[in-house]
């Protein structure tokens, strides 16, 4: 006896619950609404924060589903086929179009070769031609699975209720739509059921981390070692992901990143790993480490050329923003360096000021440099941002120039190195300094109005009339103006 | 590289001119004093009347006589001449070889380390992708090279398909995936639509990654391993930020299917590279950091091999050396424009010394080849004058009367001076590879030849140019001992980068024995005084000085005096000092300038490098324009001109330079049209016809020079009121001039109106020719508002002329009503005769060019001609017709303005001190 409802098999809950924990609830909604005899529907929206495994355990759902020979069953009708599609592997709205149809034939065994796929309306006849016209049986279903549709570019505004409507013209078509946050009248259709995909809790983090332990410790039982992970994903979580890093990757990162920090002691052999509140009390300094949650682009060279770096206490700490600004004062040379560090006076001094700081026809006891010791009784009664943490502001070529003439003086007369024919401003070497500094994007044009003339063309590369802006922060200059002996924050008034 | 082209193409006259003159035709109408009164028949072909000579013919005559232009005035023999020619065709080549090969090397470690880490990724498992950040420094030219031989080491040994991405070619997401899968797949770019590959009959877009998959999965079959794909972005930091996160994004979500790994060029440093890029999207690289070999020691290398080398033909002088290293390190040259000036020096040399024939080896060059001239300009030397003052000195009086007086003396002491030269040449780079090898000195290998040609060297302490006398007295016994070893071991192995052989048996009496004998003795006396439990020193040590300290009744004493010496410690002492005298002789130089024909073969002027590859247009601009005459060499403007004063014959361009200078920050165009016009056409006319057209000749004039000044960038017209003036000037006369009132040119049509600065309004209110009882006349009196419509409709216009012949066109609006009562084809015609309607060369040079497409409106071209005359208000075509009230504003609301507008500027100018 069959009823009209029927759940796939237990089975496949229990190995998709084992692989994936914590997850239970929303894989049997998944079957539900996709096994082709339980309750399938039209359009099913996925939706949740990132890394919450929605994509993941579709894919796995579906395999499974599809796979599963319906052995205990007499009729062979209900059967069930599907194609996912990524929208982010998806340049152009045609290319999505097209991967749909050839995934789809893929998945059908499709021999005929497809024509052209470019717009919405050829999607739906090439997905009827397949899906519509050609003899099903009766139970079939054909699952579209479109993974982060919401980021599709170029996607034009009827995409979302057309691929909606696909399943209306095709009544064996499911259509699921994995998206982070569905915004209300989605689809602009009633009724589609969403799936929700909740972020984690702190107990489905300690779950699932501790699923996969790290390697055993010495003079530890790998039993030992498995509580004491647990413990310390507990607190980890506690100390980063409340705060700032909500998402299960960054989470096993910043764990794997401080576990052998954390563990060290055990190593060394100064403590044994039962004393949990001991080596968390030595280990605390790490736990406020903010690279944790920022990891960057280099990895930490300890792994790349040492073999042992888990006995070391030291982080592996990523050169900051100062160590930046030598290593490019080292690579510039002196002329683009100092017009560097004019550009960013030229960026973050009020042109009202220009004469006070950079005439050499006042005392230099006159010019109100700020940085100096703030004078600690008065307060101001309106507090200002420093300039310098604000964003840099545009400025005209001709006064960076200026600046330049006026402070190299100064500048390079600290140098022993300072060559004397110096070349004079506006010569050919300033120009490609410029040229340099515009095509490392350490300084960049903004605006690009044309000249004086009538109907002159806009952004014109050759055009001299635009705006220049400095591009680089302040740790930077700061560093560099320390790699030319120049302590840039005398120049800037506050 | 480009100068093997440059060599066989024949020059043509006019590349080295100094100076064109743009003529418009036969008849110049610029500035001239006698207009011509017709227009200019249509230009047509005709017979150019100084025909050049054909190429073919000069191509024949380069072919039949490879030689370069004979110098000494033309007297040089064309064998001398040709052989020039071959001294330099074989000595650069050789030199370019070498410099290739120095910078193929530097590049070795970073290609090993890459090659090592991107092999190493490939077995790790991190769910990143691997990317690999080579800092280059901001030297483009050696990136080029880098990323070269990355690919041919990586295509290679990694079997990658190597990628190479420049931000120019890669301006969107579907551009620089078409160009990865092109270069991954080794396909042409040939078919631009799909491409037509494919299973199942499907075609894949050409930005599908898909295609790359398919196409690495067929290799795979055959080569069981899938090829990696590396691509390299070999200017990360052209790149947009937004295409850089989409492809990262987009090879990371490939991961699984196509083994994706990255390459950046970064210019400045990884942290300002990751500050560009979202964090989602740093997070998926997983990176290390390569540094290549820095810009200054792949210029040390350079220098040791090409310029100090024994290879160089020519040497490069200390002064151009110094010069050429400063601005390696203070401008951002590359040391592809250090190699170009190289080659540029050698050029200069062999091309423009005619006494460079004098570095051909002894077998090329004979006393035959010697002509007189050469005789003769040998004599007028520096070095020659010294070498014979030197031997009246000396008291050799016969050697100097020959050298002076007899040819053929003078001839066998140049012929000899060549083996002198190789012999000083390989003394100086043989004391510079002992010095180097010897520790001794801190300084650079570039340093040091650069002293040592310009001072020679000379290593005493007290009056030596390179005092080394303390630092080789502080040795130790073992320092001295390894200091004897590098010294033999330099002599011996010589020094393959500056293309030394090892000298050991030459040296064998002066130098390898007594340093042997020296390290046997002090071997011997180390030995002696370990047994005797004593450490070896010299006198010159610190230690042998101590300080006592003795306690005499409850007072300490101290006291300063030299412990005791031993014997083995004196006979250290007087190792070091024969060591010193020893490498003081072997290491003693001259400098250059003491080598006799020195001139011949080192080049040490800096001018013409200079000129060349430091160019500043800048000032080039305001010489030229200050001083036509120097350059134009016209009979018209020999006598004030010459002096650098002002002349009406000068270009127009130049008389308004002149002018230019004189004004202040902002100039009104109708007082610099009058200061013009004062100049060139003169105060008072002769007569009225002839005024006339020789005030519209200038007018020509003044619209073409103003437009030039334009184009420099010397002014600039301001829409805004005048702003302040910039409060810092880089270029002190180079001031932005604000053009706040339209041109108002002079009625010729009325002679009265001799000054049309705005200035003093020369328009009544009411137009003096009106009769006075006209019917109009008595309405407006009755109705102020009809008054002021007809006063602002009879406002004149001053006539454009046109600039090709100076003519005014007769349909041209005298008149603002004229203005509003033209017709579309009139204004068609009018826009064609100003050459607005077809831009041509002078279309531009108009004070207003405007744009003129087909498909106007009349309104529209209204407008656009308004807008031409300089009418105010008519800025933006597209204004609506209702609000044309601008229209009519009178000379005195105009003046107002201005008057306001420059009152601001004076507040603002009072305000800021000095300024």
């Amino acid at each position: 006896m069959t009823g009209l409802f029927q759940l796939p098999d237990e089975l496949i809950f229990t190995t998709l619950t084992q692989a994936f924990p914590c997850r239970e609830p929303q894989i049997r909604a998944l079957a539900t609404l996709l096994y082709p005899r339980a309750a399938p529907c039209r359009n099913l929206v996925v939706y949740g924060t990132e890394a919450t495994g929605k994509a993941a355990i579709t894919t796995a759902l579906l395999a499974k589903l599809a796979d599963h020979p319906h052995a205990d069953d007499h009729d062979d009708d209900f059967s069930l086929r599907y194609a996912i599609v990524n929208s982010v592997e998806c340049i152009t709205a045609r290319h999505l179009y097209e991967t749909v149809v050839a995934k789809t034939a893929r998945a059908l065994a499709w021999d005929a070769a497809p024509s052209r796929c470019e717009t919405l309306s050829q999607l739906a006849v090439e997905l009827s031609k397949m899906l519509k016209y050609a003899p099903r049986p009766d139970g079939f279903r054909f699952v579209l699975v479109l993974d982060a549709i919401d980021r599709q570019r170029d996607a034009p505004n009827t995409m979302f209720p057309a691929l909606a409507r696909l399943s209306e013209i095709i009544p064996s078509l499911t259509t699921v739509f994995i998206v982070t946050s569905p915004p209300p009248h989605f689809l602009l259709t009633p009724s589609v059921p969403h799936l929700h995909f909740p972020s984690y809790t702190k107990p489905d983090f300690v779950t699932i981390l501790s699923l996969t332990p790290p390697s055993p410790l010495p003079n530890t039982t790998p039993q030992e070692t498995a509580d004491l992970y647990s413990r310390f994903a507990a607190a980890v979580h506690d100390a980063l992901a409340r705060a700032a890093s909500r998402t299960l990757p960054s989470l096993s990162h910043a764990c794997a990143a401080l576990w052998p920090r954390f563990t060290a002691p055990v190593r060394a052999g100064t403590h044994t790993a039962r004393e949990f509140s001991k080596l968390l009390v030595a280990a605390r300094a790490h736990f406020h480490d903010d690279t944790l949650l920022d990891p960057g682009v280099l990895a930490p060279t300890t792994i790349t050329t040492t073999a042992a770096p888990t006995t070391s206490t030291i982080l592996p700490k990523p050169d900051t923003a100062t160590s930046a600004g030598a290593a490019l004062a080292h690579l510039l040379p002196t002329t683009p360096r100092l017009l560097l560090l004019a550009s960013y006076l030229a960026s973050h001094n009020p042109t009202r000021h220009d004469v006070t700081l950079f005439s050499t026809h006042h005392q230099r006891t006159r010019r109100r440099r700020g940085g100096g010791g703030s004078t600690p009784g008065r307060r101001p009664k309106h507090r200002k941002i420093a300039r310098k943490l604000l964003g840099a502001h545009a400025f005209v070529l001709e006064r960076m120039l200026a600046i330049y003439a006026s402070v190299r003086g100064e500048w390079m007369n600290s140098k022993s190195y300072c060559s004397e024919e110096e070349g004079v401003v506006g010569d050919a070497d300033i120009g490609m300094a410029m040229a340099t500094l515009a095509s490392l994007r350490l300084l960049v044009k903004v605006g690009g109005a044309g000249g004086a003339g009538g109907g002159s063309a806009a952004a014109d590369v050759m055009d001299c009339g635009g705006k220049w802006r400095v591009n680089v922060g302040w740790e930077v200059i700061r560093g560099l103006g320390r790699g030319v002996g120049v302590e840039v924050e005398e120049w800037l008034i506050e | 590289m480009a100068g093997n082209e440059l060599i066989s193409v024949p020059f043509e006259e006019d590349d080295h001119r100094t100076a064109f003159i743009f003529s418009s035709g036969t008849t110049p109408t610029t500035t001239t004093n006698h207009p011509t009164t017709a227009r200019p028949s249509k230009r047509r072909k005709v017979a150019n009347p100084d025909p050049p000579p054909p190429a073919s013919q000069q191509d024949a005559s380069a072919a039949a006589c490879p030689a370069w232009p004979a110098l000494f005035g033309g007297a040089e023999s064309a064998h001398a001449a040709r052989l020039r020619r071959t001294l330099f065709e074989t000595a650069w080549p050789v030199l370019e070889e070498r410099i290739q090969g120095v910078l193929r090397e530097a590049n070795g470690a970073t290609l090993d380390e890459v090659t090592g880490f991107l092999g190493g990724a490939a077995g790790e498992e991190t769910g990143k992708l691997t990317a690999g950040f080579i800092i280059t420094g901001p030297n483009i030219a050696l990136q080029d090279l880098l990323f070269e031989q990355l690919a041919e080491r990586l295509g290679a040994a990694a079997q990658a398909r190597f990628v190479r991405l420049r931000a120019s070619e890669a301006p969107n997401l579907k551009a620089a995936l078409k160009k990865i899968i092109c270069d991954a797949t080794a396909r042409g770019t040939e078919d631009d639509g799909e491409v037509e590959l494919v299973q199942g009959g499907r075609k894949y877009l050409d930005y599908d990654l898909e295609s790359l998959h398919g196409c690495l999965g067929q290799q795979q079959k055959q080569q069981q391993e899938p090829p990696r794909v590396v691509v390299a972005f070999q200017d990360s930091e052209a790149f947009e930020t937004g295409l850089l996160t989409d492809l990262i994004t987009l090879f990371h979500s490939w991961r699984g299917r196509i083994h994706f790994d990255l390459l950046f060029g970064v210019a400045t440093s990884v942290e300002l590279f990751q500050a560009r890029l979202l964090k989602s999207t740093a997070r998926l690289l997983y990176g290390a950091q390569f540094d290549v070999v820095q810009a200054n020691s792949v210029l040390e290398s350079v220098i040791k091999s090409a310029v100090a080398g024994t290879q160089a033909t020519l040497r490069i002088g200390p002064s151009l050396l110094r010069t050429l290293v400063d601005r390696q390190r203070d401008q951002v040259a590359g040391i592809q424009v250090f190699i170009s000036s190289l080659k540029y020096a050698y050029m200069c040399h062999f091309y423009a010394n005619p006494l460079s024939v004098l570095l051909a080896g002894a077998d090329r060059l004979d006393r035959g080849m010697l002509q007189p001239e050469h005789i003769e300009a040998v004599r007028t030397l520096d070095s020659f004058k010294a070498q014979a003052e030197a031997a009246v000195e000396a008291r050799q009086l016969t050697h100097a009367q020959s050298l002076i007086e007899d040819d053929e003396y003078l001839a066998a002491q140049i012929l000899e001076q060549g083996q002198k030269r190789d012999e000083y040449i390989l003394h100086l780079l043989r004391a510079l590879h002992l010095l180097t090898c010897s520790g001794l000195t801190s300084l650079s290998f570039t340093e040091l030849y650069i002293l040592a040609l310009s001072e020679g060297i000379d290593i005493s302490q007290s009056t030596g140019t390179l005092p080394l006398e303390d630092a080789a007295r502080q040795l130790s016994p073992s320092d001295f001992l390894a200091l004897i070893d590098r010294l033999l071991a330099a002599v011996r192995a010589g020094s393959p980068e500056l293309g030394l052989a090892g000298w050991e048996s030459d040296a064998a009496d002066d130098f390898v024995h007594p340093l042997t004998d020296l390290r046997d003795e002090v071997d011997g006396l180390l030995s002696r005084s370990k047994t005797n439990g004593a450490a070896l020193k010299s006198k010159y040590s610190a230690h042998s000085r101590v300080v006592r300290t003795t306690v005499v009744a409850q007072k300490v004493q101290l006291s300063r005096d030299s412990a005791a010496l031993t014997d083995e410690d004196k006979a250290f002492s007087a190792a070091i000092d024969a060591l010193f005298t020893i490498l003081a002789q072997s290491l003693h130089s001259d400098p250059l300038a003491a080598l006799f024909l020195h001139e011949t073969c080192a080049l040490d002027t800096r001018a013409p490098y200079r000129d060349v590859f430091v160019p500043r247009p800048g000032a080039t601009f305001a010489r030229a324009l200050a001083r036509p005459h120097d350059y134009l060499a016209c009979a018209c403007c020999a006598g004030t001109a010459a002096a650098g004063g002002i002349a009406p014959s000068l270009p127009a361009t130049a008389v308004l330079y002149h002018l230019y200078l004189e004004a202040g920050a902002l100039v009104n165009v109708a007082d610099l049209w009058a200061a013009f016009r004062a100049l060139v056409v003169g105060e008072d006319g002769d007569g009225e016809e002839e005024d006339g057209d020789g005030e519209r000749a200038a007018l020509v004039g003044f619209y073409r020079g103003l437009a030039e000044l334009r184009m420099i960038g010397f002014v600039k017209q301001s829409k805004k009121k005048a702003d302040h003036p910039h409060t810092t000037k880089p270029r002190p006369r180079h001031t932005y001039t604000n053009t706040h009132i339209h041109i108002h040119l002079p009625n010729t049509n009325n002679p009265k109106m001799e000054h049309p600065s705005p200035h003093q309004p020369n328009n009544p209110p009411f137009p003096p020719s009106q009769p006075s009882s006209s019917f109009t006349t008595r309405l407006s009196q009755k109705n102020p508002a009809l008054h002021a419509k007809l006063s602002q409709m009879s406002l004149p216009l001053a006539p454009l002329v046109q600039l090709t012949t100076g003519l005014i066109h007769p349909c041209f609006p005298r008149t603002l009503l004229a203005f509003w009562l033209l017709s579309d084809s009139q204004l068609d015609s009018l826009a064609h005769f100003y050459h607005q309607r077809t831009p041509s060369r002078w279309t531009a040079q108009y004070p207003c060019p405007v744009a003129w497409p087909a498909g106007l409106g009349l309104e529209e071209k209204r407008m656009k001609f308004g807008r031409f005359v300089g009418l105010r208000g008519c800025e933006s075509p597209t204004v609506v017709m209702g609000n044309v009230g601008w229209l009519g504003r009178t000379e005195e609301e105009i003046e107002e303005g201005a008057r306001r507008a420059r009152d601001g500027d004076e507040e603002v100018r009072r305000k800021m001190g000095w300024f």
